[in-house]
Protein backbone atom coordinates (compact mmCIF):
# COMPACT_ATOMS: atom_id res chain seq x y z
CA UNK A 1 0.00 0.00 0.00
CA UNK A 2 1.42 3.34 -1.11
CA UNK A 3 -0.78 6.62 -0.67
CA UNK A 4 1.25 9.84 -2.50
CA UNK A 5 0.43 12.74 -0.46
CA UNK A 6 1.57 15.06 -3.39
CA UNK A 7 0.44 14.71 -6.16
CA UNK A 8 -0.85 16.86 -9.53
CA UNK A 9 -3.77 16.24 -11.79
CA UNK A 10 -4.04 18.25 -15.24
CA UNK A 11 -1.58 19.69 -17.78
CA UNK A 12 1.65 21.25 -17.36
CA UNK A 13 3.63 24.18 -19.76
CA UNK A 14 6.20 21.77 -20.23
CA UNK A 15 6.95 19.42 -23.54
CA UNK A 16 5.13 16.88 -22.03
CA UNK A 17 1.54 15.70 -22.31
CA UNK A 18 0.21 14.02 -19.27
CA UNK A 19 -2.97 15.31 -18.16
CA UNK A 20 -4.43 11.69 -18.14
CA UNK A 21 -2.12 10.20 -16.81
CA UNK A 22 -2.20 10.11 -13.24
CA UNK A 23 -3.54 6.52 -12.73
CA UNK A 24 -1.43 4.66 -15.62
CA UNK A 25 1.81 6.48 -13.31
CA UNK A 26 0.36 5.01 -9.91
CA UNK A 27 -0.11 1.54 -11.50
CA UNK A 28 3.78 1.44 -12.64
CA UNK A 29 4.79 1.91 -8.99
CA UNK A 30 2.11 0.29 -6.88
CA UNK A 31 0.73 3.68 -5.71
CA UNK A 32 -2.72 2.73 -4.79
CA UNK A 33 -3.48 6.14 -3.51
CA UNK A 34 -3.02 10.28 -4.49
CA UNK A 35 -4.02 13.18 -3.00
CA UNK A 36 -3.96 15.83 -5.90
CA UNK A 37 -4.11 19.15 -6.79
CA UNK A 38 -5.66 20.77 -9.60
CA UNK A 39 -2.36 22.60 -11.98
CA UNK A 40 -4.70 24.95 -13.30
CA UNK A 41 -5.14 25.88 -9.31
CA UNK A 42 -1.56 25.43 -8.50
CA UNK A 43 -0.26 27.72 -11.51
CA UNK A 44 -3.20 30.12 -12.66
CA UNK A 45 -7.01 30.07 -11.44
CA UNK A 46 -7.34 28.31 -7.81
CA UNK A 47 -11.26 28.24 -8.23
CA UNK A 48 -11.63 27.79 -11.70
CA UNK A 49 -8.94 24.43 -11.04
CA UNK A 50 -10.91 23.17 -7.52
CA UNK A 51 -13.97 23.67 -9.27
CA UNK A 52 -12.39 21.50 -12.31
CA UNK A 53 -11.03 18.98 -9.74
CA UNK A 54 -14.21 18.39 -8.03
CA UNK A 55 -15.81 17.40 -10.90
CA UNK A 56 -13.39 14.63 -11.93
CA UNK A 57 -13.28 13.59 -8.37
CA UNK A 58 -16.47 12.51 -8.94
CA UNK A 59 -15.26 9.59 -11.94
CA UNK A 60 -13.11 7.87 -10.09
CA UNK A 61 -12.10 6.42 -6.65
CA UNK A 62 -8.30 6.32 -6.33
CA UNK A 63 -7.92 10.23 -6.03
CA UNK A 64 -8.81 12.57 -3.42
CA UNK A 65 -7.87 16.21 -3.39
CA UNK A 66 -6.60 19.52 -2.65
CA UNK A 67 -8.40 22.28 -2.11
CA UNK A 68 -5.75 24.78 -3.84
CA UNK A 69 -6.05 28.24 -1.94
CA UNK A 70 -4.08 31.44 -3.44
CA UNK A 71 -2.97 33.11 0.22
CA UNK A 72 -3.68 36.51 -2.43
CA UNK A 73 -6.83 35.40 -2.89
CA UNK A 74 -8.17 34.58 0.41
CA UNK A 75 -12.20 35.81 0.15
CA UNK A 76 -12.08 33.09 -2.54
CA UNK A 77 -10.52 30.67 -0.40
CA UNK A 78 -12.77 30.80 2.20
CA UNK A 79 -15.47 30.01 -0.07
CA UNK A 80 -13.66 27.03 -1.77
CA UNK A 81 -12.90 25.22 1.57
CA UNK A 82 -16.64 25.90 2.95
CA UNK A 83 -17.80 24.32 -0.81
CA UNK A 84 -15.18 21.18 -1.17
CA UNK A 85 -13.83 19.86 2.41
CA UNK A 86 -17.24 19.02 4.11
CA UNK A 87 -17.53 16.36 0.94
CA UNK A 88 -14.89 14.24 1.97
CA UNK A 89 -13.14 14.09 -1.61
CA UNK A 90 -11.37 16.95 -0.97
CA UNK A 91 -8.88 16.38 2.45
CA UNK A 92 -6.19 19.01 2.97
CA UNK A 93 -5.52 22.21 1.17
CA UNK A 94 -2.44 23.06 -1.26
CA UNK A 95 -0.34 26.05 -1.27
CA UNK A 96 2.31 26.82 -4.05
CA UNK A 97 4.50 30.00 -2.57
CA UNK A 98 6.52 30.61 -6.38
CA UNK A 99 3.02 31.03 -8.38
CA UNK A 100 1.60 32.76 -6.14
CA UNK A 101 4.31 35.13 -5.04
CA UNK A 102 3.87 34.16 -1.38
CA UNK A 103 6.48 33.33 0.50
CA UNK A 104 6.49 31.02 3.82
CA UNK A 105 7.47 34.64 5.56
CA UNK A 106 5.11 36.57 3.93
CA UNK A 107 1.72 38.03 5.72
CA UNK A 108 -0.59 36.60 3.46
CA UNK A 109 0.64 32.83 3.37
CA UNK A 110 0.52 33.24 7.37
CA UNK A 111 -3.36 34.52 7.36
CA UNK A 112 -4.20 31.51 4.38
CA UNK A 113 -1.91 28.92 6.98
CA UNK A 114 -4.61 30.56 9.69
CA UNK A 115 -7.66 29.80 7.80
CA UNK A 116 -6.43 26.42 7.37
CA UNK A 117 -6.20 25.47 11.14
CA UNK A 118 -9.46 26.74 11.53
CA UNK A 119 -10.82 24.42 8.80
CA UNK A 120 -8.93 21.34 10.31
CA UNK A 121 -7.62 19.70 7.78
CA UNK A 122 -3.68 19.84 6.93
CA UNK A 123 -1.84 21.55 4.59
CA UNK A 124 0.61 20.59 1.63
CA UNK A 125 3.16 23.36 1.35
CA UNK A 126 5.91 24.14 -1.29
CA UNK A 127 9.45 24.31 0.71
CA UNK A 128 12.35 24.97 -1.25
CA UNK A 129 16.01 25.57 0.10
CA UNK A 130 16.13 27.17 4.05
CA UNK A 131 12.17 27.97 3.71
CA UNK A 132 10.93 25.49 5.31
CA UNK A 133 12.48 27.06 8.47
CA UNK A 134 9.92 29.49 8.08
CA UNK A 135 7.21 27.12 7.77
CA UNK A 136 8.39 25.33 11.19
CA UNK A 137 8.09 28.94 12.63
CA UNK A 138 4.39 30.02 11.31
CA UNK A 139 3.25 26.48 12.17
CA UNK A 140 4.37 27.12 15.74
CA UNK A 141 2.44 30.20 15.72
CA UNK A 142 -0.45 28.49 14.81
CA UNK A 143 -2.30 26.60 17.38
CA UNK A 144 -3.72 23.73 15.38
CA UNK A 145 -1.78 23.72 12.27
CA UNK A 146 -0.58 20.57 10.63
CA UNK A 147 1.74 21.60 7.74
CA UNK A 148 3.74 19.39 5.25
CA UNK A 149 6.90 20.56 3.98
CA UNK A 150 6.70 19.61 0.17
CA UNK A 151 9.66 18.76 -1.16
CA UNK A 152 11.43 18.61 2.59
CA UNK A 153 13.15 21.61 1.02
CA UNK A 154 14.44 20.01 -1.83
CA UNK A 155 18.52 21.13 -1.42
CA UNK A 156 17.48 22.41 1.79
CA UNK A 157 16.67 18.65 3.11
CA UNK A 158 19.29 19.99 6.04
CA UNK A 159 17.22 22.76 6.96
CA UNK A 160 14.25 20.38 6.74
CA UNK A 161 15.55 18.09 9.45
CA UNK A 162 15.66 21.13 11.58
CA UNK A 163 12.12 22.57 11.10
CA UNK A 164 10.47 18.94 11.84
CA UNK A 165 12.39 18.66 14.88
CA UNK A 166 11.33 22.26 16.42
CA UNK A 167 7.68 21.67 15.37
CA UNK A 168 6.11 18.08 15.90
CA UNK A 169 3.09 19.14 13.62
CA UNK A 170 5.14 19.67 10.50
CA UNK A 171 5.67 16.98 8.28
CA UNK A 172 8.05 16.09 5.81
CA UNK A 173 7.63 14.87 2.00
CA UNK A 174 10.42 14.16 0.01
CA UNK A 175 9.30 14.89 -3.98
CA UNK A 176 12.37 16.00 -6.39
CA UNK A 177 13.65 15.54 -9.64
CA UNK A 178 17.41 15.70 -8.27
CA UNK A 179 18.26 12.45 -6.25
CA UNK A 180 21.35 12.90 -4.17
CA UNK A 181 22.90 10.47 -2.98
CA UNK A 182 22.28 9.84 0.76
CA UNK A 183 19.50 12.18 1.51
CA UNK A 184 16.51 10.20 2.16
CA UNK A 185 18.65 8.00 4.87
CA UNK A 186 19.99 11.30 6.45
CA UNK A 187 16.65 13.03 7.18
CA UNK A 188 14.66 9.28 7.93
CA UNK A 189 17.58 8.87 10.09
CA UNK A 190 16.91 12.36 12.08
CA UNK A 191 13.35 12.76 11.88
CA UNK A 192 11.13 11.20 14.39
CA UNK A 193 9.13 8.44 11.76
CA UNK A 194 5.88 9.53 12.57
CA UNK A 195 6.04 12.67 10.68
CA UNK A 196 7.70 11.14 7.45
CA UNK A 197 5.59 11.17 4.41
CA UNK A 198 5.83 9.73 0.43
CA UNK A 199 4.70 11.98 -2.30
CA UNK A 200 6.31 12.58 -6.27
CA UNK A 201 5.16 15.25 -7.37
CA UNK A 202 3.28 13.23 -9.99
CA UNK A 203 2.35 13.60 -13.11
CA UNK A 204 5.09 16.45 -13.42
CA UNK A 205 7.60 14.52 -11.82
CA UNK A 206 7.86 10.24 -12.58
CA UNK A 207 7.31 8.51 -8.92
CA UNK A 208 10.52 6.91 -9.94
CA UNK A 209 12.65 9.77 -8.50
CA UNK A 210 10.72 9.82 -5.41
CA UNK A 211 10.19 5.53 -5.27
CA UNK A 212 14.22 5.65 -6.18
CA UNK A 213 15.49 7.91 -3.81
CA UNK A 214 13.53 5.97 -0.61
CA UNK A 215 14.28 2.57 -1.96
CA UNK A 216 17.70 3.52 -2.16
CA UNK A 217 17.64 4.61 1.67
CA UNK A 218 16.87 0.94 2.37
CA UNK A 219 14.52 1.63 5.20
CA UNK A 220 13.46 -0.81 7.52
CA UNK A 221 10.09 -2.80 6.86
CA UNK A 222 8.51 -0.85 10.15
CA UNK A 223 9.68 2.71 8.59
CA UNK A 224 8.38 2.04 5.21
CA UNK A 225 5.33 0.98 5.99
CA UNK A 226 4.80 4.49 7.84
CA UNK A 227 5.98 6.43 4.59
CA UNK A 228 4.65 4.42 2.35
CA UNK A 229 0.85 5.18 4.05
CA UNK A 230 0.53 4.63 7.86
CA UNK A 231 1.66 8.31 8.49
CA UNK A 232 -0.71 9.57 5.62
CA UNK A 233 -3.47 7.42 6.93
CA UNK A 234 -3.44 8.80 10.39
CA UNK A 235 -2.73 12.27 8.97
CA UNK A 236 -5.53 12.78 6.60
CA UNK A 237 -8.00 10.63 8.47
CA UNK A 238 -8.52 8.06 5.56
CA UNK B 1 -16.82 14.49 6.61
CA UNK B 2 -13.41 13.24 5.75
CA UNK B 3 -12.86 10.57 2.92
CA UNK B 4 -12.52 6.98 4.30
CA UNK B 5 -10.90 4.74 2.18
CA UNK B 6 -10.26 0.66 2.65
CA UNK B 7 -6.53 0.20 3.40
CA UNK B 8 -5.30 -2.95 2.30
CA UNK B 9 -2.32 -3.54 5.05
CA UNK B 10 0.32 -6.00 3.00
CA UNK B 11 3.39 -7.82 4.04
CA UNK B 12 5.46 -6.72 0.59
CA UNK B 13 7.89 -4.00 0.99
CA UNK B 14 6.16 -0.63 -0.38
CA UNK B 15 9.31 0.51 -2.47
CA UNK B 16 10.80 -2.61 -3.78
CA UNK B 17 12.43 -0.89 -6.73
CA UNK B 18 14.28 -4.04 -7.93
CA UNK B 19 11.08 -5.88 -8.54
CA UNK B 20 9.93 -3.44 -11.18
CA UNK B 21 13.69 -3.17 -12.52
CA UNK B 22 14.05 -6.83 -13.15
CA UNK B 23 16.49 -7.85 -15.05
CA UNK B 24 17.62 -4.91 -16.56
CA UNK B 25 21.44 -4.40 -16.76
CA UNK B 26 23.49 -1.36 -17.79
CA UNK B 27 26.37 -2.23 -19.71
CA UNK B 28 27.97 1.08 -20.09
CA UNK B 29 26.60 4.27 -17.85
CA UNK B 30 27.81 7.74 -19.43
CA UNK B 31 28.42 9.59 -15.94
CA UNK B 32 30.44 8.88 -13.56
CA UNK B 33 32.93 10.76 -11.42
CA UNK B 34 35.97 9.44 -8.92
CA UNK B 35 36.61 12.20 -6.54
CA UNK B 36 34.92 13.90 -3.67
CA UNK B 37 33.31 18.00 -3.92
CA UNK B 38 35.58 19.57 -1.39
CA UNK B 39 32.80 21.92 -1.27
CA UNK B 40 29.74 19.34 -0.20
CA UNK B 41 29.41 16.23 2.42
CA UNK B 42 29.22 14.10 -0.23
CA UNK B 43 30.78 10.75 -0.91
CA UNK B 44 35.05 10.42 -0.95
CA UNK B 45 34.29 8.39 -4.38
CA UNK B 46 37.49 6.66 -3.84
CA UNK B 47 37.98 4.26 -6.93
CA UNK B 48 36.55 1.07 -5.06
CA UNK B 49 33.89 2.60 -3.55
CA UNK B 50 32.73 3.70 -6.71
CA UNK B 51 32.74 0.48 -8.63
CA UNK B 52 30.56 -1.06 -5.63
CA UNK B 53 28.25 1.61 -5.90
CA UNK B 54 28.26 0.47 -9.42
CA UNK B 55 28.05 -3.17 -9.23
CA UNK B 56 25.04 -3.11 -6.42
CA UNK B 57 23.08 -1.74 -9.34
CA UNK B 58 24.48 -3.81 -11.67
CA UNK B 59 26.45 -1.34 -14.01
CA UNK B 60 28.65 -3.18 -15.99
CA UNK B 61 30.39 -0.47 -17.46
CA UNK B 62 31.34 3.51 -17.18
CA UNK B 63 32.62 6.13 -18.18
CA UNK B 64 34.54 7.57 -15.58
CA UNK B 65 36.16 11.34 -15.45
CA UNK B 66 38.25 12.60 -12.38
CA UNK B 67 37.00 15.17 -10.41
CA UNK B 68 40.40 15.90 -9.75
CA UNK B 69 41.73 17.16 -12.79
CA UNK B 70 38.12 19.02 -13.31
CA UNK B 71 38.55 20.83 -10.04
CA UNK B 72 42.14 20.75 -9.36
CA UNK B 73 45.08 19.88 -11.60
CA UNK B 74 43.72 18.24 -15.20
CA UNK B 75 47.00 16.36 -15.53
CA UNK B 76 47.34 15.10 -12.51
CA UNK B 77 43.97 13.60 -12.15
CA UNK B 78 43.86 12.57 -15.72
CA UNK B 79 46.80 10.28 -15.38
CA UNK B 80 45.29 8.92 -12.28
CA UNK B 81 42.47 8.32 -13.85
CA UNK B 82 44.34 7.00 -17.14
CA UNK B 83 46.45 4.68 -14.62
CA UNK B 84 43.98 3.01 -13.16
CA UNK B 85 42.45 2.22 -16.67
CA UNK B 86 46.47 1.00 -17.89
CA UNK B 87 46.32 -2.82 -19.18
CA UNK B 88 47.51 -4.89 -16.18
CA UNK B 89 51.02 -5.54 -15.73
CA UNK B 90 51.96 -8.78 -16.54
CA UNK B 91 51.92 -11.27 -13.56
CA UNK B 92 49.85 -9.09 -11.23
CA UNK B 93 47.56 -11.02 -8.95
CA UNK B 94 44.28 -11.86 -11.05
CA UNK B 95 42.55 -10.82 -7.52
CA UNK B 96 43.71 -7.31 -7.48
CA UNK B 97 42.18 -7.21 -10.78
CA UNK B 98 38.94 -5.92 -12.07
CA UNK B 99 38.45 -7.75 -15.17
CA UNK B 100 37.95 -5.93 -18.69
CA UNK B 101 34.37 -5.85 -19.91
CA UNK B 102 33.25 -4.51 -23.41
CA UNK B 103 34.84 -1.58 -24.30
CA UNK B 104 36.38 -1.07 -20.40
CA UNK B 105 39.91 -1.73 -19.33
CA UNK B 106 41.09 -3.41 -16.52
CA UNK B 107 41.56 -1.30 -13.02
CA UNK B 108 43.85 -2.09 -10.02
CA UNK B 109 41.40 -2.16 -6.84
CA UNK B 110 43.07 0.05 -4.33
CA UNK B 111 43.81 -0.92 -0.38
CA UNK B 112 41.25 1.40 1.23
CA UNK B 113 38.43 -1.18 0.72
CA UNK B 114 40.20 -3.82 -0.64
CA UNK B 115 39.80 -5.12 -4.45
CA UNK B 116 38.08 -8.70 -3.16
CA UNK B 117 34.93 -6.41 -2.34
CA UNK B 118 34.87 -4.87 -5.75
CA UNK B 119 32.15 -6.60 -7.86
CA UNK B 120 34.68 -8.38 -10.78
CA UNK B 121 33.32 -7.49 -14.29
CA UNK B 122 32.68 -4.00 -13.53
CA UNK B 123 34.65 -2.01 -16.25
CA UNK B 124 35.67 1.50 -17.01
CA UNK B 125 36.23 3.65 -19.80
CA UNK B 126 38.34 6.88 -18.85
CA UNK B 127 37.12 10.12 -19.94
CA UNK B 128 39.46 12.94 -19.71
CA UNK B 129 38.55 16.21 -18.19
CA UNK B 130 39.90 19.81 -19.44
CA UNK B 131 39.69 23.18 -17.32
CA UNK B 132 37.65 25.60 -19.22
CA UNK B 133 38.71 28.58 -16.60
CA UNK B 134 42.33 27.89 -18.95
CA UNK B 135 41.69 27.30 -22.87
CA UNK B 136 45.32 27.13 -24.16
CA UNK B 137 46.16 24.27 -21.59
CA UNK B 138 42.44 22.74 -22.14
CA UNK B 139 43.38 22.63 -25.86
CA UNK B 140 46.91 21.21 -25.07
CA UNK B 141 45.34 18.66 -23.00
CA UNK B 142 43.20 17.10 -25.37
CA UNK B 143 45.78 16.62 -28.08
CA UNK B 144 47.45 14.56 -25.11
CA UNK B 145 44.16 12.98 -24.18
CA UNK B 146 43.34 12.08 -27.82
CA UNK B 147 47.28 10.85 -28.31
CA UNK B 148 46.91 8.42 -25.59
CA UNK B 149 43.75 6.69 -27.19
CA UNK B 150 40.82 8.24 -25.05
CA UNK B 151 37.82 8.61 -26.56
CA UNK B 152 36.06 11.32 -24.88
CA UNK B 153 36.22 14.40 -22.89
CA UNK B 154 33.79 15.94 -19.57
CA UNK B 155 33.34 19.42 -19.52
CA UNK B 156 32.34 21.09 -16.22
CA UNK B 157 31.68 24.52 -16.67
CA UNK B 158 28.88 24.74 -13.34
CA UNK B 159 31.81 23.67 -11.10
CA UNK B 160 34.86 25.88 -13.03
CA UNK B 161 32.08 28.96 -13.07
CA UNK B 162 32.33 29.02 -16.95
CA UNK B 163 28.90 29.86 -18.77
CA UNK B 164 28.38 29.00 -22.32
CA UNK B 165 28.95 31.95 -23.98
CA UNK B 166 32.95 32.13 -22.89
CA UNK B 167 35.27 31.97 -26.08
CA UNK B 168 36.65 29.12 -23.95
CA UNK B 169 33.96 26.63 -24.34
CA UNK B 170 33.97 27.54 -28.21
CA UNK B 171 37.62 27.01 -28.54
CA UNK B 172 37.53 23.34 -26.69
CA UNK B 173 34.23 22.43 -28.40
CA UNK B 174 36.00 22.97 -31.67
CA UNK B 175 38.99 21.24 -30.88
CA UNK B 176 37.08 18.17 -29.54
CA UNK B 177 35.47 18.02 -32.54
CA UNK B 178 38.79 18.37 -34.66
CA UNK B 179 40.21 15.23 -32.93
CA UNK B 180 36.94 13.12 -32.89
CA UNK B 181 36.79 13.04 -29.37
CA UNK B 182 32.65 12.94 -28.02
CA UNK B 183 32.27 14.94 -25.27
CA UNK B 184 30.56 14.97 -22.05
CA UNK B 185 29.13 18.59 -20.65
CA UNK B 186 27.18 19.59 -18.18
CA UNK B 187 25.45 22.66 -17.84
CA UNK B 188 22.41 24.21 -19.00
CA UNK B 189 21.56 22.29 -22.33
CA UNK B 190 19.69 25.79 -23.02
CA UNK B 191 22.48 27.36 -22.95
CA UNK B 192 25.81 25.05 -24.21
CA UNK B 193 23.95 23.55 -26.76
CA UNK B 194 25.32 26.74 -28.83
CA UNK B 195 29.21 26.73 -28.48
CA UNK B 196 28.76 22.97 -29.88
CA UNK B 197 26.27 23.66 -33.27
CA UNK B 198 27.64 23.43 -36.54
CA UNK B 199 30.59 21.52 -35.81
CA UNK B 200 29.40 17.90 -36.29
CA UNK B 201 30.40 17.49 -32.62
CA UNK B 202 29.19 14.34 -30.79
CA UNK B 203 27.99 15.60 -27.39
CA UNK B 204 26.27 14.00 -24.50
CA UNK B 205 24.49 16.35 -22.29
CA UNK B 206 24.88 15.49 -18.84
CA UNK B 207 22.48 17.83 -17.00
CA UNK B 208 19.24 18.04 -19.44
CA UNK B 209 15.92 18.43 -17.25
CA UNK B 210 12.58 17.26 -18.21
CA UNK B 211 11.78 21.23 -17.88
CA UNK B 212 14.14 21.43 -20.76
CA UNK B 213 13.92 18.61 -22.58
CA UNK B 214 11.51 20.65 -25.67
CA UNK B 215 15.24 22.89 -26.06
CA UNK B 216 16.99 19.61 -26.65
CA UNK B 217 14.58 18.40 -28.96
CA UNK B 218 14.53 21.24 -31.63
CA UNK B 219 17.98 21.64 -30.74
CA UNK B 220 19.12 17.76 -31.64
CA UNK B 221 16.62 17.75 -34.69
CA UNK B 222 19.09 20.12 -36.06
CA UNK B 223 22.79 18.36 -34.75
CA UNK B 224 22.89 14.19 -34.85
CA UNK B 225 25.74 14.04 -32.72
CA UNK B 226 23.59 15.53 -30.02
CA UNK B 227 23.33 13.17 -27.39
CA UNK B 228 21.34 13.41 -24.07
CA UNK B 229 21.59 11.38 -20.31
CA UNK B 230 18.40 10.39 -19.24
CA UNK B 231 19.62 11.40 -15.44
CA UNK B 232 16.86 14.08 -15.35
CA UNK B 233 14.54 13.29 -18.36
CA UNK B 234 12.41 12.26 -15.07
CA UNK B 235 8.87 13.15 -16.20
CA UNK B 236 5.76 10.36 -16.65
CA UNK B 237 6.62 10.88 -20.49
CA UNK B 238 10.39 12.49 -21.18
CA UNK B 239 11.92 9.28 -22.35
CA UNK B 240 8.90 8.40 -24.73
CA UNK B 241 8.62 11.70 -26.26
CA UNK B 242 12.26 12.12 -26.77
CA UNK B 243 12.62 8.78 -28.37
CA UNK B 244 9.43 9.38 -30.77
CA UNK B 245 10.82 12.61 -31.48
CA UNK B 246 14.85 11.80 -32.28
CA UNK B 247 14.62 8.72 -31.84
CA UNK B 248 16.06 6.45 -28.68
CA UNK B 249 19.47 6.35 -30.30
CA UNK B 250 20.32 9.64 -28.25
CA UNK B 251 19.50 8.53 -25.19
CA UNK B 252 22.09 7.22 -22.63
CA UNK B 253 21.87 5.91 -19.09
CA UNK B 254 23.92 8.41 -17.00
CA UNK B 255 23.53 7.64 -12.92
CA UNK B 256 26.19 10.47 -11.84
CA UNK B 257 27.75 7.82 -9.42
CA UNK B 258 28.47 8.24 -6.48
CA UNK B 259 26.89 11.71 -5.81
CA UNK B 260 23.46 10.91 -7.11
CA UNK B 261 21.36 7.77 -6.43
CA UNK B 262 21.22 5.59 -9.86
CA UNK B 263 18.43 3.51 -8.83
CA UNK B 264 16.29 6.27 -9.80
CA UNK B 265 17.10 6.69 -13.45
CA UNK B 266 17.42 2.71 -13.71
CA UNK B 267 14.17 2.44 -12.39
CA UNK B 268 13.01 5.33 -14.78
CA UNK B 269 14.02 3.51 -17.86
CA UNK B 270 13.08 0.20 -16.63
CA UNK B 271 9.51 1.03 -16.21
CA UNK B 272 9.23 3.68 -19.26
CA UNK B 273 7.36 2.85 -22.23
CA UNK B 274 10.13 2.16 -24.74
CA UNK B 275 10.84 -0.88 -26.37
CA UNK B 276 12.92 -3.79 -25.08
CA UNK B 277 15.73 -3.16 -27.89
CA UNK B 278 15.52 0.36 -26.99
CA UNK B 279 15.94 0.30 -23.27
CA UNK B 280 19.10 -1.93 -23.84
CA UNK B 281 20.48 0.72 -26.43
CA UNK B 282 19.92 3.59 -23.59
CA UNK B 283 21.43 1.22 -20.99
CA UNK B 284 24.36 0.96 -22.94
CA UNK B 285 24.34 0.13 -26.54
CA UNK B 286 24.01 3.59 -27.41
CA UNK B 287 26.82 4.78 -25.04
CA UNK B 288 29.09 2.25 -26.39
CA UNK B 289 28.62 3.16 -29.92
CA UNK B 290 29.51 6.54 -29.43
CA UNK B 291 32.41 6.22 -27.02
CA UNK B 292 33.30 3.42 -29.90
CA UNK B 293 33.24 5.60 -32.86
CA UNK B 294 30.84 4.06 -34.58
CA UNK B 295 27.61 5.93 -35.93
CA UNK B 296 24.07 4.93 -35.50
CA UNK B 297 22.77 2.71 -38.01
CA UNK B 298 19.73 4.27 -39.10
CA UNK B 299 17.16 2.54 -41.39
CA UNK B 300 16.82 4.37 -44.60
CA UNK B 301 13.30 5.50 -45.66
Amino acid sequence: MIIDVHAHWGPWFFTMDVAEANLATMDRYGIDRAIVSATEAVIYDAPAGNRALAAYLETQDRLLGYVTVNPRRLREAEEDLRAYLPGGRFVGVKIHTDYTGSPVASPQLRDALTLVAEAGCPALVHTWGASVLDLARVCQDIPGLRVIAGHMGADGYRHAIEAANACDRLYLEPCWSHAPAGRIAEVVAAVDPARLLFGTDATLIDPSSAFGAVAAAGLSAETAERVAWRNAAALFTI
Amino acid sequence: MMARMAIKDETAMPFDAWRRIGGLEVALDVDVLFGAYPDRDGPPGTPASVLRVLGAHRIRAAAVASLRAALFDVRSGNDELLALTAPAPTGLPASGLLEAAGSGTAVPGNGESGAAVVPVGTAIVPVGAVDLRDPIGAARELDRLASAGVRAVRLFPDEQGVEAGFPSVRHVARQAARLGLVVLTGGDVRRFWRPFAGLGASVVFLDTHFYHLGDFLVAAADEPGFHTSTRLLNSPDALELAAAEIGADRLLYGSRTPHYEPLVPLLRLATSGLAPVEIAAVAGGNAARLLSGETARKEQP
